[in-house]
C-alpha cells in the first residue's frame, strides 16, 4: 500500500522529468551535431554522451555517439556505444553498419561480418571475408561492388587479392586431393614456368601429358616452356599437337606459326598465321608475325598491309613501334628512302615516348 | 696485270706461285692430308674437329675472378694466329688478364711482372708442338697497370713481318716485329697507347694509301675505383648500361712509324657506345673499307667510309643498328664476310641469351636486312651466349660455315636464371647454301670460352680454330679434313698495304674480304682460305685496295699460293 502510494506520488514528477530530459537531450544532440560539423569530435562525443545519459533508451543517440567515437578513431568506445544502440533497437541499420566498420577497423573481421551482412555492406564485407579466409564469398561480394564502382583502385586491389587467394586455395585443394592428377601436374608446371624453372616445368607438363595426352591446353603450355628456352623444334612439336587437338584455336595456330618463323620456315609459318588471323581476327601479335612471314616469303605488299593493321590497332604501343621499324626496313629494301625515313621517325617517336614513360 | 693469263705464265712472271716457306712445309701438308683422308674414311659421321691441347700450349688465361665482380674479369682474352718468324707455320699469341684483388688497391697493379700473368707467344714447331718464346721474343715486359684484353695483327710498316697490337684495360701496346724473332715495344713512339678500357682492335687501310691504320674499340667508361655492385645480396657482373659509353679510336698511319689519332676529324669519335667487336669490309663496293662495330646493348655502328678520310655512321639507315624487331642487341663478336656467296659482305654478330646470333644480310645498295631466322639461327641460338666467331669453310664445300665460342657473361647466372648456363660448348654450324645447320664441333664439354682465331695451323688446307677459356688453357680444334679441294691465297701487296688487307678476293663464286680482324678480341690467319668442293681448278679475281684488278685463271687446287700485287694496273 505504502509502495503504491509512493508510486502515485512520484509518477507526475517522473513524467515531468522525462519531458525535461528530452528537451535537454535534444539540446545536447544539437550541440553535438554542430561540433561534428566543426570537426570538434571531442566536444561532439561529450555532447552525445550527455544526450545518451539523459535518454538511455534512444538507440539513435548511441549510434550518434558511436559515430563520433569513430571519427576520433576510438573504435573500442564506438563499439560499446553501438552495442547499446542495438540493445535498444536490434534493427537499427546505421548501428549495424557502423559496428561492422568499427570491428573491421580493429581487425575483428569475424565480429564485423554479421553486422555488414545485415546491411548488405558488400565492400567492407568482402574485405572482412578476405581476412577470415572466406575468399570465395569475398570474390562474389567484391565483384558485385566493382560492377557498381568499376574505377575504385582500392576495390580492384581487394578483388584481385581475393581472386588470387581463391585460386591459391583451389590449387592447394587440387594438389592435396589429387596429387597425381593431370591437373595437379599442369598447375605445378604453370608455377615452375612462372618462376622460370623451365626444366621442372617441362617435367610436370610431361607427367600431365602422360596421364591425359588429349587434354586441351597442355601441349600449348609445354610448347611455351620450350619456346622460352629457345627450343623451337620441341615447341613446334607441342604446338602441332595442340593444333591437332584444337584446330579452331587461334592461339595454337599463332604459336605454331611463331615457332615456324623461328625455325626459318616462313612459308609454313605464313599458313598457320593466316589461319590464326582468320580464327581470331585483329590480334596485333598475330598480325605482326604475319607481316614478318609475308616479308620473308617476298610478299612485301601483304607484309606492308599486315604491319599497317598492327599500327591501326596498337597506335602508340611498343608493338606499333616495332611495326613502324619493320615498315622502315621494307621501304628501305624497296629503295623508298623517304618512306623509310618517315617510318623511322615514327619508330623513334614511340621509342622516346615509351622510354620516358617507363620505369626509371 | 692483264686479265686471263694462265697460272704458269703468272708464275714465270711477277707472281710468286709458291712461297718458299710453304715449300718447306710441303711434306707436312702431304702427311696431314694423308691423315685427314684416313680419318674421313674411318668414319664419315665424325665431328669436323678433334679437340686438343697441343704440347707446350699450356698457358692458363688468368682472368682472376673476385667476389667484387670487377667487370674486366669476365671479358678477356684474345688469341692471334700469326707467322711471326715467316717459317710458314702459324704461331699463337695469347693475351692474358692479370691478378685482380678484392678490393683493388689504387693505383691498379695487376702483377704483370709475374710470369703467370704474361701474355704468351708460342712458336709452332714442325712436329705440331709449340714452344713458349715469350721471353726471348721480348714480350714478357708488361706494365702492371695493364689488364689484358685483345690483340690485332698487321704489318704496319710493310717490312714483311707481322706486328702485334695488344689492347688492355689500361694502356695498349704496339710491338714492332724486328724480323729476327724479337719484338720492340714502340707504343710511345707510335702514339697508340689509347687508354681506358679497349677491347677488339684491327689493322685496316681505310684511306688506301698502302699503310695499315689502326681501329681500336673501347667498351666502357669504367675503372676499378668506380666499379659498381649489381645483383643485390648475391653479386653479379653489372650490365654495361650501368656505365657511361665511350668513343672508339682511329689511328692514321703516317708511314714513319708513328700514328695520328684521327678519331675526331674522321667522325669516328662522334658516336659513343659499348664496343666489343670490330670487323672490316667494303659493304657498298665503293672501293673503301667500311667499319662495323659490335656494341653491347646499344645500337650497332656501321661507319661508312666516305673516301675522304671521314666516316658517316649509317647503322640505322643501313638496317644494322637493331634487330628486326627494332630492339637493341648485345653485340659481342662480329664477322663481316659473305655467307651466301652473293658477293656482298654480310655481318654476323654474336649475342647473349634471349636474342639470336644475328645475321645482317647485305641486300645491296647499302642496305641490310635481319635474316637470322632465315639463315637458321633461330635454331642455333637464343639460349646461349656467343663471343668469338668465324665464317670459314670448314668442310671445303665452297660455303662458309660458322664457329662460335659460347659461355654466359655472368659466372653465377644459374643463381639468377636456372634456365641459363655459365659454361657452354662451342657452336659449329655447317652452311647448306646459305642456311646453317648445327654440326658436331668435336666437343660438347661446356667451357667459359671467349676469344677465337681461325687459320690453318698444320697447313693441310683445312681450317682450324684456337679458342681461349677463362681460367683454363686454350683449346685447339684441329680440322679432321676430308676429300674436298681447297686453295689458300697469301696476298702480298705492293702498291697496297703489304698484307693486302681490304682486298676483295673472288674464287669460284665465293668472296672473301682480306682481313685478320673480326671475331672477339682476336686476330685470324691473314691467308685467305677457299673450299673448292670437287673442283680441280679455280678462277681467282682480286680487287686490291689500290684499285688494281688481278685475275688468275685455272689455278690448281690444293695449294698455298702467294699472290703478289702487280706494280702497275
Amino acid at each position: 500500500m505504502t509502495r503504491a502510494l509512493l508510486l502515485l506520488w512520484l509518477l507526475p514528477s517522473a513524467v515531468s522529468a522525462q519531458s525535461n530530459d528530452a528537451s535537454e537531450a535534444a539540446q545536447h544532440v544539437q550541440a553535438g551535431i554542430a561540433a561534428e560539423e566543426a570537426h570538434q569530435y571531442e566536444t561532439a562525443v561529450a555532447e552525445f554522451r550527455k544526450a545518451s545519459d539523459l535518454q538511455p533508451a534512444d538507440a539513435t543517440g548511441f549510434a550518434r555517439l558511436g559515430r563520433a567515437y569513430m571519427e576520433q578513431h576510438e573504435y573500442g568506445q564506438a563499439v560499446v556505444a553501438l552495442q547499446r544502440a542495438l540493445q535498444q533497437d536490434p534493427e537499427l541499420e546505421i548501428a549495424h553498419r557502423l559496428s561492422g566498420y568499427a570491428y573491421l577497423a580493429q581487425g575483428y573481421a569475424l565480429d564485423a561480418i554479421p553486422h555488414l551482412e545485415k546491411v548488405h555492406e558488400l565492400r567492407a564485407l568482402g574485405i572482412a571475408q578476405i581476412q577470415t579466409g572466406q575468399v570465395a564469398e569475398a570474390v562474389v561480394n567484391l565483384q558485385a561492388e566493382v560492377k557498381k564502382t568499376p574505377n575504385d583502385p582500392d576495390l580492384l586491389y581487394y578483388l584481385s587479392q581475393a581472386s588470387e587467394m581463391l585460386a591459391q586455395q583451389t590449387r592447394t585443394s587440387l594438389l592435396g586431393s589429387f596429387p597425381e592428377s593431370e591437373r595437379t601436374h599442369q598447375v605445378q608446371g604453370q608455377n615452375f614456368y612462372a618462376l622460370h624453372k623451365l626444366s621442372a616445368a617441362e617435367t610436370e607438363y610431361q607427367q600431365a601429358l602422360a596421364v591425359r595426352p588429349d587434354l586441351p591446353g597442355l601441349h600449348l603450355e609445354l610448347g611455351q616452356v620450350y619456346a622460352e628456352g629457345a627450343q623451337w623444334l620441341k615447341a613446334d612439336e607441342q604446338y602441332r599437337a595442340e593444333v591437332a587437338l584444337q584446330p579452331g584455336s587461334g592461339e595454337a595456330a599463332y604459336r605454331l606459326g611463331d615457332a615456324l618463323l623461328h625455325e626459318g620456315k616462313a612459308e609454313k609459318a605464313l599458313q598457320e598465321l593466316q589461319r590464326s588471323d582468320r580464327l581470331r581476327p585483329d590480334m596485333s601479335e598475330t598480325l605482326y608475325s604475319l607481316g614478318k612471314a609475308y616479308f620473308a616469303v617476298g610478299d612485301a605488299k601483304a607484309a606492308e598491309t599486315a604491319w599497317a593493321r598492327v599500327i591501326a590497332i596498337e597506335r602508340e604501343s611498343p608493338l606499333a613501334a616495332q611495326a613502324h621499324f619493320s615498315l622502315a626496313g621494307l621501304y628501305r629494301k624497296r629503295g623508298n628512302a623517304d618512306k623509310a625515313t618517315s617510318e623511322m621517325q615514327e619508330f623513334h617517336k614511340l621509342q622516346e615516348r615509351s622510354s620516358s614513360s617507363g620505369p626509371h | 696485270m692483264p686479265f686471263g693469263r694462265s697460272q704458269k705464265e703468272l708464275g714465270l712472271k711477277n707472281v710468286g706461285v709458291l712461297h718458299r716457306a710453304f715449300l718447306k712445309v710441303a711434306s707436312l701438308i702431304v702427311h696431314a692430308t694423308v691423315i685427314a683422308a684416313f680419318c674421313l674414311s674411318s668414319s664419315s659421321a665424325q665431328s669436323v674437329f678433334t679437340v686438343s691441347q697441343p704440347n707446350g700450349l699450356d698457358c692458363i688465361l688468368q682472368n682472376s675472378p673476385t667476389s667484387l665482380k670487377y667487370l674486366i674479369e669476365t671479358m678477356p682474352g684474345g688469341v692471334a694466329l700469326l707467322d711471326y718468324n715467316n717459317d710458314g707455320l702459324l704461331d699463337i699469341f695469347l693475351v692474358n688478364g692479370g691478378r685482380v684483388t678484392a678490393p683493388m688497391a689504387q693505383p691498379d697493379d695487376f702483377d704483370r711482372r709475374n710470369p703467370k700473368y704474361w701474355n704468351r707467344l708460342y712458336r709452332q714447331n714442325r712436329d705440331g708442338t709449340f714452344t713458349d718464346v715469350t721471353e726471348q721474343a721480348g714480350l714478357s715486359k708488361i706494365a702492371d697497370s695493364n689488364y689484358g684484353m685483345g690483340v690485332a695483327i698487321g704489318d704496319y710498316d710493310n717490312d714483311g713481318y707481322p706486328d702485334i697490337y695488344v689492347t688492355n684495360y689500361g694502356k695498349n701496346v704496339l710491338y714492332h716485329n724486328n724480323g729476327n724473332g724479337t719484338f720492340t715495344d714502340v707504343t710511345e713512339k707510335a702514339g697508340v697507347a689509347a687508354g681506358g678500357w679497349s677491347a677488339s682492335a684491327g689493322f685496316v687501310d681505310y684511306d688506301n694509301d698502302g699503310k695499315l691504320d689502326l681501329f681500336v674499340t673501347r667498351y666502357l667508361d669504367w675503372d676499378t675505383a668506380h666499379s659498381k655492385s649489381c645483383g643485390g645480396e648475391i653479386r653479379m657482373y653489372c650490365p654495361p648500361g650501368e656505365f657511361p659509353p665511350v668513343s672508339n679510336i682511329l689511328y692514321h698511319n703516317r708511314g714513319d712509324g708513328t700514328f695520328e689519332d684521327v678519331s675526331v676529324s674522321s667522325g669516328i669519335a662522334a658516336k659513343k657506345g659499348h664496343a666489343l667487336g670490330v670487323a672490316f669490309a667494303d659493304y657498298d663496293g665503293d672501293g673503301f673499307t667500311d667499319i662495323f662495330v659490335a656494341n653491347d646493348v646499344v645500337e650497332q655502328f656501321l661507319f661508312h667510309n666516305n673516301g675522304n678520310g671521314t666516316f658517316t655512321e649509317k647503322g640505322l639507315d643501313a638496317g644494322v643498328a637493331l634487330n628486326d624487331d627494332g630492339k637493341k642487341i648485345s653485340g659481342m663478336g662480329v664477322v663481316f664476310q659473305d655467307y651466301d656467296n652473293d658477293g656482298l659482305p654480310d655481318i654476323i654478330v654474336t649475342e647473349l641469351p634471349h636474342q639470336l646470333h644475328i645475321v645482317f644480310h647485305n641486300d645491296g645498295h647499302g642496305v641490310f636486312s635481319d635474316q637470322s631466322t632465315e639463315a637458321g639461327f633461330g635454331l642455333l641460338s637464343g639460349a646461349t651466349s656467343g663471343w668469338g666467331v668465324g665464317l670459314e669453310d670448314f668442310d671445303n664445300d665452297g660455303w662458309k660455315d660458322i664457329f662460335i665460342t659460347q659461355s654466359h657473361v655472368i659466372d653465377n647466372v644459374e643463381t639468377f636464371d636456372s634456365s641459363l648456363r655459365y659454361l657452354e660448348p662451342p657452336l659449329l654450324a655447317i652452311n647448306k647454301h646459305g642456311h646453317f645447320e648445327r654440326a658436331d664441333a668435336g666437343s660438347d664439354t661446356p667451357v667459359a670460352a671467349r676469344g677465337a682465331a681461325f687459320g690453318d695451323l698444320n697447313n693441310d688446307g683445312w681450317m682450324d680454330v684456337v679458342t681461349t677459356r677463362l681460367g683454363a688453357p686454350s683449346q685447339v680444334f684441329m680440322n679432321r679434313g676430308g676429300k674436298q679441294r681447297w686453295l689458300v691465297l697469301a696476298l702480298r701487296g705492293t702498291r697496297s698495304n703489304r698484307d693486302g688487307y681490304g682486298a676483295r678476293v673472288r674464287v669460284n663464286g665465293q668472296t672473301r674480304f682480306a682481313t685478320a680482324a673480326g671475331s672477339y678480341l682476336s686476330s685470324n690467319d691473314k691467308r685467305l682460305h677457299f673450299g673448292l668442293g670437287m673442283a680441280e681448278t679455280a678462277n681467282v679475281e682480286i680487287l686490291w685496295p689500290s684499285g688494281i684488278h688481278q685475275t688468275l685463271n685455272a689455278v690448281h687446287c690444293d695449294q698455298f699460293l702467294e699472290v703478289k700485287e702487280p706494280e702497275h694496273p
